[in-house]
Parts: C-alpha cells; sequence; structure tokens
C-alpha cells in the first residue's frame, strides 16, 4: 500500500463564460456584469486530487488553495462539498495587479505557511492546465521551479507506487509515458475524467460549516491575507510583477469593406457570393 | 548595448522544429532594431544538421548543448543546461524566445521563475520600443527604458489587445505559438564565421527524478490544417456536434481542403484541438476561409485574418466577423451551406461538360 499523501489543488475563479452575462460578441469580458466560476480546467485537477488522495494511504489529506478576494470562497465550498478535507484562500488588496511571477510567489508562500501549519511539504500539487481568463499555463510550473519539485504537464492519466508519480502526458503530436519522484506538482489537461457529481453527504456538509462558528469555520475555509504567510509585499501585486500591461487597444473595423449580402433567399445569396469571390473557382474540386 | 536576442530551438528526432525557425526570422527584426546579435540555444542529440539550419534561418551565434540524455525533452535535463549556461553570462539575453508548444510552456515558465523575470505567453505580435514608468509604490522602477521587448496578445479583459513588456530585468521572455510568424527564407549555403559554442553539461542527481518510459507520436501530429488551401470552419452556430457533418460536406466540394473549428466547439467536444483556429490554436493563411456560425471573436481572428479571402455565415448581421471578412452572408448555416454545396455541385457539372466539349 502507498504511503499517507498530503495533496494540494490549486483553483482560481474566473468570470463566468457559460452564460452570455457579461460576455460581449467580439469575445471581451464585462467583469462587472460576469457571474463567477471554478476555472473550468481546475475541475479536472479537482478530480485527480481526489483520485490521487484514494491511491494513498488512509491518513491521506486533500487541501484546496486559492488566492483572490473573498467571494472566491465559493468555490473553497465547492472542494469541501466533492471532498476536500481543509482549504486555505489567501486574500489581500496588495495582490491586485500580479502577474503570473508574482502570483506563483504569493501561492508558494501560501503553501509554505500550509507545510508548516500541517507539519509536512506536500507529496502533489495539482493545477488546472490553465485558466480560462488568463491562459498562460504558467504559474504551475513557476511553483515548481520555486519548490524544487519535479512537475508533469499536460496530464491525461497519472497512477501512484512508491514514491513514483507514472503518468500519461501530452507531447507536441503524441504523448508519453513519465515517471516523476514525489513531490510533483502535475497540471492536469481537460482530457482527464471528469469532476464527478458532489455527494450529498459533502453538500450536507458544507452547509453545516456554513452554519457553524467562526472559528469552526475556520477550520475548513481558513482565510490568510499577506502578513499571515510572511509574504514580501514588494513581490506582490503590481510590485512583485515583472510585467505590466502598458498599452490596449480596441480593434474595431480593419477595412470594414466586407461585402455584404443579406435579406434574400438562400440561393440568391449564395449566388451572389460565388459572383463575387472568383477565386473560389480555382479550387471547385472536379 | 542591449543584450542577445536568444531564441530556445525545439527539436524532435533531432530535427528542427518550424516554430524555432519562425522565432528565428521575427528575432532577427528585434535583433536589428537593438543592434545585437540573434543567437540559437540548440538542444538534443546529434544535432548537427539541426545547428545548420538553425544558421540558415538567421542565427548568428549558436549554443549547442549535445548529449544522449538530452536526445528528448526532458524538463529538468533541459532546464539544467539553459540555467547553467545563462547564468554564466555577465550580460543576459535582452530576449528569449520560445515556442508555444507544450514543450515550450513546460520549460519557459521554469526560467522565467528561476532569473525572476517576465513572460509573456501566447504572444502574437513582437516588437521593440522605448516606455516610460512614471509613477508606482516601488520608486526603484521608475525610469526611461530605451529598447523593450513589447509582446502582445488578445485579452480577456474590457479592451481586445494587451501589449505587455517588463523592462526591468532581462532577459525579457515570450511564449509564440506555431505559424502565428512567417519562417524566413533559408539560406541555400551556411554562411561563414557563425561561432558555435558547445556549452558545458552538468547534469545532478536532482535531473534525474523524472524519466521517461514511452513516447508515442501519432495521428494528432499529422493533422495539419496549416497547409490547405480551403478552409471551412464552423463555430458555435452550427448547433450541435452533427452541424460538424455540414462542413465536412462542403469542403468536399474543394480542392486541398480541410475543415477547421472555433475553440467554443472544442472544448465542446464537436471537434478536436488539432483543428482549432485562433490564438491558442493553429494559425492559418489558406487562400479561402469560409466561417460558418462563427461570431469572429479577436481570439480567432488572430488565427485566420490572414487569409486571402475569407467569407462569413452568420445570421447576426452585427457579429463581429463581418467586421474583417471579405464576403458577408447573413442567415441560417443550415440554409447556407446546403445551398452552397447545391451551387458547387452545380458549377462542377457543368465544369465537367466544358471538359468534355473540350
Ligand atoms: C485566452 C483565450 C484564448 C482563446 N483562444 C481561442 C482560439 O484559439 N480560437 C478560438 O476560436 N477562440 C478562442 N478563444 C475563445 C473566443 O474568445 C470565443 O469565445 C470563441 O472563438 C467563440 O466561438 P464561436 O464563434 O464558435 O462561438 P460564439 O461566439 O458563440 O458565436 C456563435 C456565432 O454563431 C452565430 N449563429 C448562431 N446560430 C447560427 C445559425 N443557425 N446560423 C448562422 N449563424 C449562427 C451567432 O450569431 C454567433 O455569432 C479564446 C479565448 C480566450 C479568453
Amino acid at each position: 500500500m502507498n504511503k499517507d499523501l498530503d495533496i494540494y489543488v490549486l483553483i482560481k475563479q474566473v468570470p463566468d463564460t457559460r452564460s452570455k452575462a457579461g460576455v460581449n460578441p467580439d469575445g471581451t469580458i464585462d467583469r462587472a456584469k460576469a457571474g463567477k466560476m471554478l476555472n473550468p480546467f481546475d475541475a479536472f485537477a479537482l478530480q485527480a486530487g481526489l483520485n490521487a488522495k484514494k491511491m494513498g494511504g488512509p491518513n491521506s489529506r486533500l487541501f484546496a488553495v486559492t488566492m483572490g478576494p473573498p467571494p472566491a470562497i465559493d468555490i473553497l465550498y465547492q472542494t469541501l462539498e466533492h471532498g476536500a478535507d481543509a482549504t486555505c484562500i489567501l486574500s489581500d488588496r496588495r495582490l491586485a495587479a500580479s502577474d503570473t511571477l508574482a502570483t506563483a510567489y504569493a501561492l508558494c508562500r501560501t503553501l509554505e505557511y500550509l507545510f508548516k501549519k500541517n507539519g509536512r511539504k506536500a507529496d502533489l500539487i495539482f493545477c488546472g492546465l490553465q485558466t480560462t481568463d488568463g491562459d498562460t499555463a504558467q504559474v504551475g510550473p513557476e511553483i515548481s521551479e520555486r519548490l524544487d519539485f519535479t512537475q508533469v504537464t499536460y496530464c491525461e492519466d497519472f497512477s501512484i507506487s512508491d514514491n513514483l508519480l507514472h503518468a500519461k502526458k501530452i507531447i507536441e503530436g503524441g504523448t508519453q509515458l513519465v515517471s516523476a519522484e514525489l513531490p510533483a506538482l502535475v497540471t492536469i489537461a481537460n482530457s482527464y475524467t471528469k469532476l464527478k457529481f458532489k455527494s450529498l453527504r459533502g453538500a450536507q456538509f458544507v452547509q453545516d460549516v456554513k452554519r457553524a462558528s467562526k472559528e469552526e469555520q475556520a477550520k475548513y475555509v481558513e482565510i490568510i491575507d499577506l502578513d499571515k504567510c510572511e509574504a514580501d509585499e514588494m513581490r506582490c501585486g503590481l510590485n512583485g510583477s515583472p510585467t505590466i500591461v502598458s498599452k490596449t487597444w480596441k480593434i474595431g473595423v480593419v477595412g470594414g469593406n466586407c461585402k455584404m449580402h443579406q435579406g434574400k433567399a438562400a440561393s440568391e445569396l449564395v449566388s451572389e457570393v460565388f459572383k463575387d469571390a472568383v477565386m473560389l473557382k480555382e479550387f471547385v474540386k472536379i | 548595448m542591449a543584450g542577445e536576442v536568444l531564441v530556445v530551438a525545439e527539436q524532435v528526432n533531432s530535427q528542427v522544429a518550424n516554430v524555432t525557425l519562425e522565432l528565428l526570422g521575427e528575432g532577427k527584426k528585434l535583433a536589428r532594431k537593438l543592434g545585437s546579435p540573434l543567437s540559437c540555444f540548440v538542444i538534443g542529440h546529434n544535432m548537427e544538421a539541426a545547428v545548420d539550419a538553425v544558421i540558415r534561418a538567421g542565427a548568428e551565434k549558436v549554443y549547442l548543448a549535445d548529449h544522449p540524455e538530452l536526445a528528448e525533452y526532458k524538463t529538468l535535463h533541459y532546464r539544467r543546461v539553459i540555467l547553467d549556461e545563462l547564468s554564466s553570462w555577465a550580460t543576459p539575453p535582452h530576449t528569449l524566445l520560445m515556442g508555444s508548444t507544450t514543450t515550450g510552456r513546460d520549460l519557459a515558465p521554469r526560467v522565467a521563475a528561476f532569473f525572476e523575470t517576465g513572460l509573456t505567453a501566447d504572444t502574437i505580435e513582437l516588437d521593440i520600443g522605448p516606455y516610460e514608468h512614471t509613477s508606482g509604490i516601488d520608486q526603484t522602477k521608475i525610469g526611461y527604458f530605451p529598447e523593450c521587448l513589447y509582446a502582445s496578445r488578445p485579452s480577456f479583459g474590457e479592451s481586445l489587445k494587451a501589449r505587455i513588456l517588463g523592462p526591468w530585468k532581462d532577459p525579457q521572455m515570450a511564449t509564440i505559438r506555431p505559424g502565428v510568424f512567417a519562417k524566413p527564407e533559408m539560406l541555400t549555403e551556411k554562411p561563414e564565421g557563425v561561432e558555435i559554442k558547445k556549452v558545458a553539461i552538468n547534469f545532478q542527481p536532482s535531473d534525474y527524478r523524472i524519466t521517461i518510459k514511452e513516447t508515442l507520436r501519432e495521428l494528432e501530429g499529422k493533422i495539419d490544417i496549416t497547409a490547405a488551401d480551403v478552409i471551412v470552419a464552423g463555430g458555435y452556430g452550427l448547433g450541435s456536434a452533427d452541424g460538424v457533418n455540414l462542413l465536412k460536406d462542403l469542403a468536399a466540394c474543394f480542392e486541398n481542403s480541410v475543415v477547421g473549428a472555433s475553440r467554443k466547439i472544442v472544448d465542446l467536444g464537436w471537434m478536436t484541438y488539432p483543428y482549432q483556429v485562433g490564438q491558442t490554436g493553429k494559425t492559418v493563411r489558406p487562400k479561402i476561409y469560409i466561417a460558418c456560425g462563427i461570431s469572429g471573436a479577436l481570439q480567432h481572428r488572430v488565427g485566420m485574418q490572414k487569409s486571402e479571402l475569407i467569407i462569413a455565415i452568420n445570421r447576426d448581421p452585427d457579429a463581429p466577423i463581418f467586421s474583417f471578412a471579405d464576403q458577408g452572408i447573413v442567415g441560417d448555416v443550415y440554409h447556407v451551406i446546403p445551398e452552397m454545396i447545391k451551387q458547387l455541385q452545380e458549377k462542377n457539372t457543368s465544369k465537367l461538360a466544358e471538359l468534355k466539349v473540350k
């Protein structure tokens, strides 16, 4: 049997792009209007964490960690419903405008705070492959570099034996089977098993936690700030970010000379276009 | 003087990836603006031909790490040779570029975190230019920087495109998807005098913590939508996975054609990732691009706007796709596409008739 594992899942709350609210047709987001949801990629990471916990010894533990404004506590409750043992959010105004490097730094401080509190380092850290709002896929590997963990990105499936993670991962034009010593950081691809439905017991448990006293709640959802995890504020937020957005554009109509065909029967519209698009002829199959 | 512009090459079976050549082409422009050399870091085993290729693509200096252990990409081994070499330089590279592939996305953040430097993902435009930082709590950041790497990418936020820069620390890093930049003209002969520096290789025991058991390269890499003349691409407007058959039927009417997809329908599982067009998929430049039920979000547009002729079908006359298409049809894909197929088949018959007359 495998040893007991301490497993951490790193998750993020992102604007909800499933509904139309706040999503402009040009792909931009009105953050004020948009709802919030668990980053869809992180749902796979959560399932990976739950599966890994079953692979470990009977005293294995699963922790969910996020960084963000207080409403992000919602997604921590979600992980509790699914079976996480405890969760933690790093929330601090001084984190605003963090780029990936500053985010990785702050999350590492949070993780190290938790390692100390929980009495030992993580064996496994799972992240979603990327977020839907930043889409960089950088924070995971930046954390493994800082913690000197091994790393498997684009992981589609895995098992654990002894001190090794055996993983199937996506590479350019194919897949690869690798073994990585623990502790390891793993980013989970969205081809991994979908997040299972939460259990009734999990849902009931979260209801109870939400009704419990502040101290009782803090056992399951701990809220910390930069001071608590001894993070250097000069390395967080805008200060700690080596990059800055110096300029943004609205890319408007480029040519604006699209020839429009409308208000007629489809047959007419199509023949108009075929008449205009002379080039098409060259490629029609005989 | 500004440091070098360094491209970290990617290879499979000792062969240089196209994205590396593309980055060398674009990197050359940056290097000329900076007055710095364009260099290339080649890592692998039996890399003579690869070195030759990167030089013919414009590299003016090559750093070579050639070792059996490096034959295949491995996070910790590749990381080691890059970090060891760059740490020994008196002046770090000004700019460091990698492909935004599964490999580049695995490696670049580790290098960036080690040097505590900035990294812009999935860049679609690169340039060198000035930046003045005038305010902020951190006084040490304030100043005028004449030569910054400008890395621009579509953003998710309120505005559409963002220029990201980080002049405070070199190397200034960016990853770029394959196909975003054109491949440079390859010199037929290797120019003389290009320095090839063999870098020191000192693996540490900890680098062996990850081992490769098996590598399977298959189908997925073989689907290459970038080589097609005609792309019939579909979006969420197809309504369901069945709509993809409609795309296939239309594509079948053309020579050298293929189907393509927006990310939304790839995420929904209607089509697979190799068919995705856009910022986080393929960048394509076909002769004809037919967009069916695609809204034309910027992230999609950057992957196909260089197509020669863009025909868009969308039932919403205000869809953004009509702002950059050449021909727009306002209508339902389920009416328009079957009509297209019908008329193309008629054309086909008349073409055949013509041929027979001849
Ligand atoms: C960081 C990031 C990276 C991204 N990368 C990519 C990428 O690489 N590629 C990509 O494509 N997207 C990408 N996206 C997503 C992008 O922003 C859009 O969400 C996506 O392109 C929308 O896909 P769509 O046009 O298929 O769907 P929608 O935006 O939902 O558009 C559907 C369109 O179909 C039309 N329509 C509906 N029914 C019909 C009908 N019956 N007949 C005709 N028209 C109809 C509608 O009017 C609408 O315009 C990215 C997003 C982010 C944040």
